[in-house]
């Protein structure tokens, strides 16, 4: 039971931190982009081949491990890097794409575009890297346990999984505080609750979507990157966890970063404790028939405002 | 020299369908003006056009010695120039202090100097600060929306209905506040639909017709002229208009 449920907070991590930039997206840009999944693939792979770089301009053979850890520093610096690629990434599309929508098109044509983007993305990606799955280290993890076996059937974790978890309590808490304290963030939530009295504010509202795109995308590259680290890399990485990025944006309430980050959680956990009851090839399913059960109790979801 | 002119405005949202036809009207320093007419005669949409939210598609708006037409909506605040909308006019989920503090901020205002007299203005809203603005009264939106936009000292502050959804008792309470910012030296520009207690409060005022300014004068002229209160307001006299 433990050991599911620490299952379900690491997989409900990466889905946390991807669903914000959905919810994000919507909230600032009013459509659901559905090109967000690739940004998750594109940040880690963009990782994969900054490290690439960092690792041969190091010139000390394979990447060293911090401590317990698969990864070393050169893993961190090359996320860093490639955070700021997927940023670029996705303020590319936005100025190709999306910007020229905004000024005339209704919000389904936005939504259709980004399918479009996503294919495009997803194959061009496809083109560069290849099919095969990869990773950013071939060190074996030891799992540590952390309960023992006779309490509730235990929990055992990888160093890398708690990484995982810490980084990305780290990264909500600081993204709370920055939506909280800082002009920024407050223009942003403003921005998101009323565009045009925002503009009569004084907000530029390009600088906040512009914002907007940049903190999504390098959540995404977190998450593409923390999947890669715990799972694999592959270019169907961002793609398969569309739907549940999507379910855990409605789930928390669309357009709340908070309820994204509780919602992605749930989603997680939804998942990982359903596998005993129904199977693994029912995870999924599960996780949408939690969704249909709060939906049907909060239509607004979690923590969605009621217009 | 006029605080705001705004020279034969033709504006609209789709290009070849003005709303506004070539209204002009003019705005002394540190007056009340109120911009008063029957539905769908263009008032808002001729005040949305004026704070850059409707493409002005001729003509040209001068804040004091300023051309603005073509200044976009969120450099207006920075050149002097606030706007109230008659609704969703606060960030409902942000607190009444960061409502206040965010446009401050953008505007690099100095908060020490400038917020203890935004109290001094607004006290009902300094007790209830760390209220998410959502929870307000009707009454107390309206005053904070002034708020958020005096906070950054304008020139010229506009409002689009300000009396709008509020009681009597309420309406009396905002109108103070907008004599006591007059009392600033800030000029004030209203939409109003309460065509008598709007004419009670504003110095001068013009009357929208299809989109065109139709007759402008003291208020005191217009209240008592029956012929125009018959023609605009659809009955014997504006003092039994609201």
């Amino acid at each position: 039971m433990l050991q599911l449920i620490a299952d379900g907070l690491i997989v409900g991590s990466v889905i946390s931190l991807g669903a914000i930039g959905v919810t994000m997206t919507y909230s600032i840009l009013r459509f659901a982009n559905f090109a967000h999944g690739e940004l998750l693939t594109w940040g880690a792979y963009l990782t994969l081949t900054v490290l690439g770089f960092v690792v041969a301009l190091g010139g000390a053979g394979p990447m060293q491990p911090i401590g317990p850890f698969s990864f070393g520093w050169p893993l961190l610096a090359a996320l860093a890097a490639a955070a700021v690629m997927t940023a670029l990434l996705a303020l590319l599309v936005d100025w190709l794409l999306f910007e020229r929508l905004r000024a005339h098109g209704t919000a389904i044509v936005l939504v259709i575009a980004s399918f479009g983007a996503a294919l495009a993305m997803r194959n061009l990606l496809q083109f560069i890297y290849g099919t095969l799955p990869d990773y950013y280290s071939r060190e074996i993890q030891i799992a540590i346990r952390l309960v023992p076996r006779d309490v509730m059937g235990g929990m055992r974790i990888t160093p890398d999984q708690l990484f995982v978890l810490a980084l990305t309590a780290v990264t909500v808490v600081l993204l709370h505080l920055f939506l909280t304290y800082t002009t920024l963030g407050k223009a942003m939530r403003a921005t998101a609750h009323n565009p045009a009295l925002a503009r009569l504010t004084g907000i530029d509202v390009r600088a906040v979507i512009r914002a907007a795109w940049v903190i999504g995308a390098v959540l995404a590259a977190i998450a593409g990157v923390f999947s890669g680290l715990t799972v694999q890399i592959r270019p169907g990485l961002g793609f398969d966890l569309l739907l549940p990025l999507f379910a855990a944006a409605i789930l928390g309430g669309i357009g709340s970063v908070y309820g994204a980050v509780a919602g992605g959680l749930i989603v997680g956990l939804a998942e990982s404790l359903s596998v005993p009851l129904f199977g693994a090839e029912y995870r999924a399913a599960t996780a949408f028939l939690v969704l249909i059960a709060i939906l049907l109790v909060r239509p607004t979801g979690l923590f969605g405002e009621r217009n | 020299m006029m605080a705001l002119c705004c020279n034969d405005i033709v504006a609209g949202y789709e290009p070849g369908l003005p709303i506004v036809r070539g209204a002009s009207i003019s705005v002394r320093r540190a007056e009340i003006f109120a911009i008063l007419g029957p539905n769908g005669a263009g008032k808002s949409t001729l005040v949305k056009a004026i704070a850059g939210l409707v493409p002005i598609l001729s003509g040209t708006v001068m804040l004091g010695d300023e051309d603005i037409t073509a200044v976009p909506a969120h450099r207006m605040i920075g050149r002097g120039l606030a706007f109230v909308p008659q609704t969703e006019n606060i960030f409902a989920n942000l607190t009444v202090a960061d409502n206040i503090d965010l446009a401050a901020s953008i505007m690099k205002v100095d908060k020490r100097r400038r917020l203890p007299e935004i109290d001094d203005l607004f006290p009902d809203l300094a007790r209830q600060k760390g209220l998410v603005a959502g929870r307000l009264s009707g009454g107390q939106r309206q005053m904070l929306a002034c708020a958020r936009a005096l906070v950054t000292s304008p020139r010229v502050l506009m409002l689009d209905e300000p009396s709008a959804g509020l009681s009597p008792r309420l309406v009396g309470a905002v109108f103070d506040n907008l004599r006591q910012v007059r009392a600033t030296g800030v000029t004030i520009v209203l939409v109003e639909q309460n065509v008598k207690a709007a004419l009670a409060l504003a110095d001068r005022a013009t009357v929208l017709v299809e989109g065109k300014d139709r007759i402008t004068g003291p208020s005191g002229d217009l209240v008592s002229d029956a012929e125009i209160a018959a023609l605009y307001f659809g009955h014997g006299g504006a003092g039994k208009a609201a």
